[in-house]
């Protein structure tokens, strides 16, 4: 470990010099450093991803703060726990949202959000003027033909949370359709 | 965001730059010291020292009560100044060392007042000395907090909170050293009460200024 550490601590010195390919291996060993340590506090692997990419980039935005003098593991540990407690805390401000909306998600059956009165094809123009992520998620479940459990699961979002959306969604297009 | 990581990592080594001085804290503290110093220096030229200063030079409880003060403004910078590293620079004890001269301080204001016999007399302005404590502190405040927003802090309310205790020590240190009051209840309730309120204002501060 203090071997690695070393090392980690010459190529961040070679870099903080100028040197972008230490720096670019720096990055990577980082990114292999905190992979094990984000996978035992998140389960999503997109949302791994995500959280390893924001903390590369803060330790590329605070590499000032790093003189190559004291041990590296510690600083990019500081700095990816930071990143992660941003990271939890915004999750759960989201889930303690939809958890207020859960009522309105509960009271919505299966069928609800998986059969719609009407083709999806004769409705297609409509669902593309709906917001981005509520037209993505009627089109992976009507189109492609997925569970919300499964598109919860591909858009990183929770399965509440993908009802919700879609029943909103179905809210404004029965209404548009109506005025029609 | 990239799609690959591999990817975010070849464009972030592309835009490496040398840097050419990497932040240290204590070159941060020291610079802020010295500004800070410069200014105080400048505020006692204009509204002069007190008129029994040499005087009051020979009383141990004055002089300890100045000592502690300063040594609670040095401190608490150098703390602030470790706190905006995102490691704490793996010095966290230093972080602590405002702890012992504000206990000495709290306890040679107790000790002044004890002795305070017959108690000095209560001068008849009060919320002005807070006033002019506010405005001594304003620029060593935005001194320190522009150089904590250059730093990475990941402790930045706490950062934020003892940097403004620090800027508001400069500002009581000034007002102690030019006015000419020796009132132990006045010094505590218009003078050093309100450090604990700019602590708590520096919380605040910091989670918007220091956010990154």
């Amino acid at each position: 470990m203090k071997n690695k550490d070393d090392h980690l601590r010459q190529l961040m010195q070679q870099a903080l010099g100028g040197d972008k390919r230490a720096y670019a291996t720096a990055l990577s060993e980082t990114m292999r450093l905190l992979r094990p340590y984000l996978s035992k506090r998140l389960s999503n692997k997109t949302e791994i991803e995500d959280v390893l990419q924001e903390i590369l980039i803060s330790i590329h935005k605070a590499r000032h703060t790093y003189d190559g003098l004291r041990p590296y593991a510690p600083w990019a540990f500081a700095i990816a726990k930071y990143r992660l407690h941003d990271h939890l805390r915004a999750h759960y401000a989201d889930h303690l949202r939809f958890a207020a909306e859960l009522t309105e998600a509960e009271n919505i059956s299966a069928s609800d959000v998986t059969e719609i009165p009407f083709s999806y094809e004769s409705i297609k123009e409509e669902v593309r003027q709906l917001p981005e992520k509520q037209a993505k998620i009627l089109h992976l479940m009507h189109s492609e033909g997925y569970t919300a459990k499964e598109v919860a699961a591909q858009i990183g979002m929770n399965e509440s949370a993908v009802k919700v959306a879609a029943h909103r969604a179905y809210k404004v297009l029965k209404k548009k359709l109506h005025d029609q | 965001m990239t799609n690959s990581t591999e990817d975010l990592i070849a464009s972030l080594s592309e835009r490496m730059e040398p840097i050419k001085r990497p932040a240290n804290p204590f070159a941060l503290f020291l610079k802020w010291l010295a500004g800070s110093l410069a200014y105080m220096g400048m505020l006692l030229l204009f509204f002069g020292l007190r008129q029994n200063l040499l005087i009051k030079f020979h009383s141990p409880l004055f002089l300890a009560e100045l000592g502690f003060l300063a040594s609670i403004m040095i401190t608490s910078a150098l703390s602030a100044a470790i706190l905006s590293f995102p490691d704490i620079y793996q010095k966290r004890w230093l972080v602590f060392t405002p702890v012992l001269p504000l206990l000495l301080f709290i306890a040679t204001l107790f000790i002044a007042w004890q002795n305070d016999n017959p108690p000095a007399p209560l001068p008849p302005h009060g919320i002005e000395c807070l006033a002019c404590i506010t405005m001594f502190s304003l620029l060593p405040a935005a001194f320190m907090l522009f150089i904590l927003r250059k730093q990475a802090s990941t402790h930045y309310a706490i950062a934020g909170s003892i940097a403004l205790i620090s800027a508001a020590s400069v500002g009581c240190l000034t007002l102690r050293l030019s006015e000419n009051t020796d009132s132990i209840p006045h010094l505590v309730e218009w003078h050093y009460l309100p450090m604990i309120g700019f602590g708590i204002l520096g919380l605040w501060v910091g989670r918007k200024l220091l956010k990154w």
